[in-house]
């Protein structure tokens, strides 16, 4: 379950290498918003 | 006198009085080296947010957002993210242990699994990766100080040492950690008004959403600088950061209880995120104010911040210098600190305080002596530090999760992880196109299994 969750924060880190193209902020809101989401998950579901 | 060195004395002597009121009621090494366990969530947070993001931030990542764009914030969240995921799970399990063993050291955990000899090597081991480490940060404030007030490199390095070492002398880890909150919010509310101050130097007359598509390949990966390989080679010692470091690992003692250890992992990654995003915005702003021609064109990276400096205010610039300074000093001394009780404690087996404090002065002028000679292999092994720490990753993974793997297993795997880092760095190599980062970890893994297999087998 663990070993999971570490696979599909390392797949949705790695996203904007194979989908996220345009010239402007997406891959850089994106990446903020992965790790944002995976803070609050962490701050609500852990512990 | 400048303007810049009265702030410096007034940071010097606020500093002072903190660490100085911090030194009570110290008497063991509980107390000295981890705060006797009662640090609160909030001073957990921001000690450890101010050890781990050094002046790297505001002048290597501001630099190399500039130079490589976007990339930048992958690498550094992916690092973040990485923490997140690694003290979520471990840090709980760290700290309980750690408190019903009375674990002082990252060694002591090593000691009990391992035997003796383990933590003596690794006490080896992390001076090797992180003095050279620490040195590259006292010349970066040393040169700080010397463009800022004009007193020379040689002294701007003793200056610095001797705030490294005091701080860290009289008050321990709870001297280090009160500092090290105090100047982690300086960190990252001078790093908010940079951006701001930016911003409206900037894009006055424009809006940054509208002019950021001219930076182009620079908002996407892969491109020319960020090729997987590089990303690879870059983030993999920083993902496991957490564990292979030993000053934020001996940061998972410190907490009061599992409520502000809890508060501590929480706060110390919203803290990360924000000082993480402002810093790389930063850089995007710069090179899209560089593409504008509202800023000059800079082909050294690492001179980006410095020439932004001569741009600002003489007050935010100076206030600007201060907080890298802060940032370099709040890496250093933790590192210090953290060393001084692991040669103190596990190399040399003291029981007392007063040899932790001689090891304080004595590695921090060693490290003061490197800085000033400025050996071309300093760089380099400071470069290598990350990389040669992943040599620990498979013990303490057998320590939570292995029957298997002894003394030996735990000695070869350090011993043998290091040296291919280190082999694979000077020779430049990088076999089947596998970056060394990921090779050192992959032979540490390899050795551990396969003398614990060994070990075990001689066992039966």
């Amino acid at each position: 379950m663990k070993l999971l969750e570490g696979l599909i924060v390392i797949l949705a880190m790695i996203v904007p290498f194979f989908a996220i193209k345009s010239y402007d902020m997406s891959a850089f809101l994106y990446w903020i918003a992965v790790t944002a989401m995976y803070l609050i998950y962490i701050a609500l579901s852990r512990w | 006198m400048s303007y810049f060195l009265i702030a410096l004395a007034f940071y010097a002597i606020i500093g002072t009085v903190i660490a100085l009121y911090a030194r009570k009621g110290i008497k063991t090494q509980e107390d000295y080296y981890i705060g006797g366990r009662k640090i609160s969530g909030v001073v957990s947070s921001l000690t450890y947010a101010a050890t781990t993001y050094s002046a790297f931030m505001m002048v290597g990542l501001v630099g190399l957002t500039y130079a490589s764009g976007v990339g930048s914030l992958g690498f550094e969240l992916f690092y973040l993210v990485g923490t997140l995921f690694l003290l979520s799970y471990y840090s709980p399990k760290i700290w309980k242990i750690g408190k019903e063993r009375g674990y002082i050291t990252p060694g002591d955990m090593m000691f009990d699994r391992y035997g003796n000899i383990v933590p003596k090597i690794m006490a080896v081991i992390v001076s090797i990766a992180l003095i050279p480490y620490i040195s590259i940060q006292l010349i970066g404030v040393a040169l700080i100080i010397e463009k800022n007030s004009g007193i020379g490199f040689v002294y701007g390095v003793l200056l610095a040492a001797i705030l490294i070492a005091f701080w860290a002398f009289l008050g321990g880890l709870r001297g280090v950690a009160w500092t090290d909150a105090l100047q982690g919010v300086f960190m990252l509310g001078l790093a908010m008004a940079a951006v701001i101050w930016v911003y409206n130097y900037g894009f006055s007359q424009t809006s940054f959403i509208q002019e950021v598509p001219k930076l182009g390949e620079l908002l996407v990966v892969p491109n020319k600088i960020w090729t997987p390989f590089r990303f690879i080679a870059l983030t993999v010692p920083w993902f496991f950061f957490a564990l292979t470091n030993p000053q934020v690992f001996q940061r998972l003692y410190i907490p009061r209880d599992e409520r502000a250890l809890r508060k501590m992992v929480i706060l110390f990654g919203t803290f990360g995120l924000i000082y993480t995003v402002l810093v790389v915005f930063l850089g995007l702003e710069l090179r899209v104010m560089s593409e504008t021609g509202i800023f000059p064109v800079v082909s050294d990276r690492d001179a980006v911040t410095p020439t932004l400096l001569g741009l600002m205010p003489s007050w935010l610039g100076l206030l600007v210098a201060l907080s890298i300074f802060a940032a370099a000093i709040t890496t250093a001394n933790s590192i210090v600190l953290t060393l001084a009780s692991m040669v103190s404690k596990d190399l040399i087996g003291s029981k007392d305080i007063m040899a932790g404090k001689i090891l304080i002065v004595a590695i921090t002028g060693a490290i003061a002596i490197f800085a000033i000679q400025r050996p071309g292999y300093i760089v380099e092994l400071s470069v290598l530090s990350s990389t040669i720490l992943l040599c620990q990753l498979p013990l303490i993974f057998g320590v939570f999760h292995w029957k298997i793997g002894g003394r030996y297993a735990a000695g070869a795997t350090l011993i043998v992880g290091s040296l291919s880092a280190i082999l694979l760095y000077y020779m430049k190599a990088n076999p089947l196109g596998v970056p060394a980062s990921v090779w050192t970890l992959l032979i540490s893994f390899a050795v551990f299994g396969i003398v614990g297999f060994l070990e075990k087998a001689e066992h039966r």
